[in-house]
C-alpha cells in the first residue's frame, strides 16, 4: 500500500483542493521506547510507515511501545519527586515526533493503536519542515487536540480519531504526547495517519486567528480581572483612606502573600508581576523560583524567556528543562548565560531529551553547579561520548540518569570513581558501554551507597558482574536486569542476588529465559520487602508455571498476613503457548 | 534425521528451449543498458499433518515457512525448515521458522539490509527473534536464502546439499551476458543460542550469475526427498512463460506431486534410495512438510 495518496474531497472546499492522506515518513524524535537500539522490535521507529499489525489486536513486536506504563515506575525506589507548580493540564510523560512527506493544513490525525489504547493525550503540529535544507525562519507549535488522561476499558485495537482544531500554517511535523498512567499494560501504537489539505481551506480563516493554547488560562484571567474591577468599584464607593498602597492588601504579612503566590503556575506568576509594584516585588522574589519546572512550557521556551527569568532565578535549586530547547529554541550561549547566573545553588537538573546540549554545556554544568546532586540526561542521544567525562567533576552526585545516551566505558568508569555518593544510577540502553562486568565491579567497589540501579538491556553483563554488584552494594533496593540475555540462572547468580540483597523492593528479570523456581524460592525467603517483580519469559513447561504461580500466591498471602507494607505486587510472565499477565492485588486476589 | 556431511556437486544444467528467447535485446553490450531484472516468484506447499488440511498458516506450511520480498533492486526469498521433533517437548517449531521468515521479510521490505550480504539479513533477523517476549525455540533449522541484485559477479554455481536442504539451479547458459547475480547461503540456526548472535561460520555461501529466463527452485527437503531431479525437471519443462499464474501452477503441481509421492508406500523415493545405499531396507516416500518456491528471472515491471 502506498504511504501517500491523494483523495479528491467533495466537501465545501474548492474542487481543486485535494485531501492528502499520509502515513508518517520518519520518526524524528522520541523520549523512550521498550525495544533496544538498532532493533525493529517494540521500537519507536515502527510508528513510521504503513501499519504492520492493525486491525489485529495484541502484543506484536512490529509496533511502537514506550518504556513504561501505569504507575509502577512512580512507586518504585527510584521514582523522582515530582516538581511543584506543575500546571494541572500538563500530564505528558512521553512523546514521539513524526515527520511526514508533504506539508498540509491538517484536517484529521488518526492514531492506530493495537493494544491497550488510550494513552495519547495531546497532539501538536509544528510549522518547521524537518526536510527543509536551511534553518527554519520561525518555529511554532500548536496544540491540535488535548485531553486529560481517560481510562479506555477495552484493550483491543482501535483507530483513534480525535477532533482537531484548524491551524493557519501547513505542517508535516506532528508530535504525540502520551500519558500511560491509567493503562493496565503497555500501549502499542502501529501508525499515525495525517489527513490534510495542500492549500489552506477557506473556512478555517475565522477560527485560526485565536491562539487556543492559553485560551483556558486567558478566560480565567479575564474572570479574575472582572472580579478585581468589581471589588475596586465597591471599595472606591466607600470612604476609605486612599493612598499609594494597594488598599488593605499590603497589610498582609510578606510571607503570607508569598504563600498565596506559591500556588500559582509560572505563567500566572509572570502575569501577576505586571499588575502592580507590590505584586511585582513579590513575583520577582527569587524565593518563588526555588523549584522551577519549565518542561510544561517546552513549546514556547526560548533564549529570551531564559534571559527574562534569569534575574529571578538566583536561588533556584531544582530546575527542569526537559524537552525544551529543540529546533533552535535555546542556544548553547543562552543556556550557559542562564547557568552562570543560576547554577550556584542548583541541586537537581533535569535535561531529558534536551537536544540543544553539547559538550560545552556539560562542561559549564560541571563548573557552575558544584552542588548538583541530581542530573537527568535521559534520551540525550545527540550528546557526543566525550561530553560525559565532565560529569565526573560533580562529586556530590546522588542521582544520575543516562538512559539511552552514548556514554562510553572510560567516561562512566571515571564518573563511578569520583561520584561515590551515588544512590540512583540508570544505565538503561547505554549501548556504547563495552563491558558491563567491569562497570558492575566498579559500581560494587565504589558506589557503596547505591540504592537503585537500572541495567535494562545491558547486553553483556554476566554472573561475575552480578556477584560483585551484590556483594558491593548491599543497600540495593531496586535492580532492573530486563532483557539482559547473558545472565543464566544455572550459575546461581539470581539466588545469590536474593541472598545478598535483602532490601530489594523491585527486581526485573524480564525476558530472562533461565529463571527457575529455586530463584523464586530464594527471593521469597530472603527479600521480604519485594514489591515489584518481573519474570516475563522463562521457557518453562506448564507444570513449572503452575508451581510458580501456586508458590507466589501463597507467598503473597503470607506476606499480606505479615504486614500491610506489601501493597502491590506486579508479576508478568508468559507461557510458551499463551500469554498470561498475572497481577496480584493487595487483597490477595490473583487475576 | 540422518546425519549427512555437506558435499557439493556440479549442477546439472538443463537447456530449456522454449524460454531462451525471452530476451529481446540479444546482441547488446555486456554490462549496461536494458531494464532491471527481477524475480517472479510463486510458492506452494503442504504441511504433513493431514488433519490440518491444506490451510496454510500465514506463510507456514506445517513446520516450514517461506517468504518473498523485494526492495528496490534486490529480490530476496527464503525458506526455513522446522524440525518437528521438538513438538514432543511442547514446542511449536513452526513458530520459530514462521517468525524468522516474517522478520526477514520485514527487514527486506524496510530496506534494512545490504544486498550483497544475505548473511546479514539472517543475522539481523535472528537477533530480532530474540527480542520476542514469547520465547521461541527451535533447533537445527536449515535455511536457504537467495538474493538477486543487479550487479555482476563471477562464480560457478553449485548444487549443494546442506543438512537436508538442496537447491537446484537450472538455467540457460546460452548468452554470455551477465546482468544479475544471486547468492545463496545455507545456514543452521538454533535457539536458545549458544552465543547471542548467529555466527557466520556456520553458513555455507555461494554466488552465481543468473540470466533472463533462468529458473530457480527453492524448496525444503520435503520436496527433494520425494521427487528425483528428473521428475522435477519434467515439471519445469512445462513452464511456458514467465507470468505469475503459470509459475504458480507449476509450483503447485510440483508440490502436489511430491505430496502424493510422499505417502506412496511402494515408491522408491530419493530418501528411500539413500537409505538403501546405506544399508537400510526402506521403501516409500517420506512424509514431511513440503514448501516450494519457484522463481524466474524476468524483466522487472512494477
Amino acid at each position: 500500500m502506498n504511504s501517500h495518496r491523494t483523495v479528491e474531497s467533495n466537501s465545501r472546499t474548492s474542487p481543486l483542493n485535494a485531501e492528502v492522506v499520509q502515513y508518517a515518513k520518519e520518526v524524528v524524535d522520541f523520549s523512550s521506547h521498550y525495544g533496544s537500539e538498532n532493533s525493529m522490535s517494540y521500537t519507536m521507529w515502527n510508528l513510521a510507515g504503513v501499519p504492520n499489525v492493525f486491525p489485529s489486536s495484541g502484543d506484536f513486536t512490529q509496533t511502537a511501545v514506550f518504556r513504561t506504563y501505569g504507575t509502577w515506575w512512580d512507586q518504585c525506589p527510584s521514582a523522582p519527586v515530582p516538581f511543584k507548580r506543575t500546571p494541572a493540564n500538563f500530564q505528558s510523560q512521553d512523546y514521539v515526533e513524526l515527520a511526514f512527506e508533504q506539508q498540509v493544513y491538517p484536517t484529521a490525525v488518526h492514531v492506530l493503536e493495537t493494544y491497550h489504547p488510550g494513552a495519547v493525550i495531546r497532539i501538536l503540529a509544528c510549522s518547521a519542515n524537518p526536510y527543509s535544507p536551511g534553518p527554519p525562519a520561525e518555529v511554532r507549535w500548536e496544540t491540535l487536540w488535548s485531553e486529560k488522561p481517560t481510562k479506555v476499558n477495552a484493550s483491543q485495537a482501535r483507530q483513534f480519531k480525535p477532533c482537531i482544531k484548524q491551524i493557519n500554517f501547513p505542517t508535516n511535523l506532528i508530535r504525540l504526547e502520551i500519558n500511560s498512567s491509567l493503562l493496565d499494560y503497555y500501549t502499542e501504537l502501529d501508525a499515525v495517519v495525517l489527513h490534510g489539505m495542500k492549500d489552506k481551506p477557506m473556512l478555517s480563516l475565522k477560527t485560526s486567528l485565536i491562539d487556543m493554547n492559553d485560551l483556558d488560562e486567558d478566560d480565567y484571567e479575564e474572570k479574575d480581572d472582572c472580579e478585581i474591577d468589581n471589588l475596586n468599584k465597591k471599595f472606591s464607593s466607600t470612604a476609605l483612606r486612599e493612598g499609594p498602597s494597594n488598599g488593605y492588601f499590603d497589610k498582609l504579612p510578606y510571607e503570607l502573600i508569598q504563600l498565596i503566590l506559591n500556588h500559582l503556575t509560572l505563567p500566572d506568576l509572570c502575569r501577576l508581576a505586571q499588575t502592580c509594584k507590590l505584586l511585582n516585588q513579590h513575583c520577582c522574589d527569587p524565593l518563588q523560583y526555588i523549584h522551577l519546572n519549565l518542561q510544561p512550557y517546552w513549546a514556547k521556551l526560548n533564549d529570551t524567556s531564559l534571559e527574562f527569568l534569569q534575574a529571578r532565578c538566583t536561588l533556584v535549586q531544582w530546575l527542569n528543562l526537559s524537552w525544551t530547547g529543540n529546533r533552535g529554541f535555546i542556544s548553547v550561549a543562552g543556556f550557559s548565560r542562564f547557568l552562570k547566573v543560576c547554577g550556584s545553588e542548583l541541586v537537581r537538573l533535569e535535561l531529558s531529551c534536551s537536544h540543544f546540549l553539547n559538550e560545552t554545556c556539560l562542561e559549564i554544568i560541571s563548573e557552575m553547579c558544584p552542588n548538583l546532586q541530581d542530573l537527568n540526561l535521559s534520551s540525550c542521544d545527540k550528546l557526543p561520548p566525550q561530553a560525559f567525562s565532565h560529569i565526573a567533576k560533580l562529586c556530590g552526585l546522588k542521582r544520575l540518569v543516562l538512559y539511552r545516551t552514548k556514554v562510553e566505558q572510560t567516561a562512566l568508569l571515571s564518573i563511578l570513581n569520583f561520584c561515590s555518593d551515588l544512590q540512583h544510577l540508570s544505565l538503561g540502553s547505554c549501548v556504547m558501554i563495552e563491558d558491563y562486568d567491569v562497570t558492575a565491579s566498579m559500581i560494587g567497589a565504589k558506589c557503596k551507597k547505591l540504592r537503585t540501579l537500572d541495567l535494562w538491556r545491558c547486553k553483556n553483563i554476566t554472573e561475575s558482574g552480578i556477584a560483585e554488584l551484590a556483594s558491593g552494594c548491599p543497600l540495593l533496593e531496586e535492580l532492573d536486569l530486563g532483557w539482559c540475555p547473558t545472565l543464566q540462572s544455572s550459575t546461581g547468580c539470581f539466588a545469590r542476588l536474593a541472598r545478598q540483597l535483602p532490601n530489594l523492593q523491585k527486581l526485573f528479570l524480564t525476558a530472562n529465559r533461565s529463571v527457575c523456581d529455586t530463584d523464586i524460592e530464594e527471593l521469597a525467603s530472603n527479600c521480604t520487602r519485594l514489591r515489584q517483580l518481573d519474570i516475563l519469559g522463562p521457557k518453562l513447561c506448564e507444570d513449572m508455571w503452575v508451581k510458580i504461580k501456586v508458590h507466589l500466591v501463597s507467598w503473597m498471602l503470607s506476606k499480606k498476613a505479615q504486614s500491610d507494607k506489601c501493597k502491590f505486587m506486579w508479576l508478568s510472565f508468559a507461557y510458551i503457548k499463551e500469554r498470561v499477565y498475572f497481577s496480584l492485588f493487595p487483597d490477595g486476589d490473583p487475576h | 534425521m540422518f546425519s549427512v556431511l555437506s558435499y557439493g556437486r556440479l549442477v546439472a544444467r538443463a537447456v530449456l528451449g522454449g524460454l531462451s528467447q525471452t530476451d529481446p535485446r540479444a546482441g547488446g553490450g555486456g554490462g549496461g543498458g536494458g531494464g532491471d531484472y527481477g524475480l517472479v516468484t510463486a510458492g506452494c506447499g503442504f504441511g504433513k499433518d493431514f488433519r490440518k488440511g491444506l490451510l496454510k498458516k500465514g506463510a507456514c506450511y506445517g513446520d516450514d515457512a517461506c517468504f518473498v520480498a523485494r526492495h528496490r533492486s534486490a529480490d530476496v526469498l527464503g525458506v526455513a525448515d522446522g524440525v518437528g521433533g521438538w513438538r514432543d517437548y511442547g514446542v511449536d517449531p513452526s513458530q520459530f521458522s514462521g517468525t524468522l521468515m516474517r522478520t526477514c521479510e520485514r527487514l527486506v521490505k524496510e530496506g534494512r539490509f545490504v544486498p550483497s550480504n544475505p548473511i546479514g539479513i539472517l543475522t539481523t533477523s535472528y537477533c530480532e527473534l530474540l527480542q520476542n517476549k514469547v520465547p521461541l525455540l527451535g533447533k537445527y533449522i536449515s535455511h536457504v536464502k537467495m538474493t538477486l541484485q543487479n550487479t555482476t559477479h563471477q562464480s560457478e554455481s553449485i548444487n549443494f546439499r546442506f543438512r537436508n536442504i538442496k537447491l537446484y539451479h537450472l538455467g540457460v547458459l546460452k548468452y554470455k551476458r551477465r546482468k544479475a547475480s544471486g547468492c545463496i547461503i545455507g545456514a543452521l540456526l538454533t535457539l536458545p543460542p549458544p552465543c547471542p548472535c548467529y555466527s557466520p561460520d556456520a553458513a555455507d555461501s555461494t554466488s552465481f550469475d543468473v540470466q533472463l529466463g533462468d529458473i530457480i527452485l527453492t524448496a525444503t527437503d520435503g520436496l527433494f526427498d520425494n521427487m528425483p531431479d528428473y521428475m522435477i525437471l519434467q515439471e519445469l519443462k512445462k513452464l511456458k512463460n514467465s507470468n505469475y499464474e503459470s509459475i504458480q501452477q507449476t509450483a503447485r503441481s510440483i508440490a502436489e506431486q511430491a505430496h502424493e509421492l510422499a505417502y506412496d508406500p511402494n515408491y522408491m523415493s530419493p530418501f528411500a534410495q539413500f537409505a538403501c545405499d546405506n544399508g537400510l531396507n526402506v521403501r516409500g516416500g517420506k512424509p514431511d512438510d513440503i514448501t516450494v518456491l519457484l522463481s524466474i528471472v524476468a524483466e522487472y515491471t512494477d
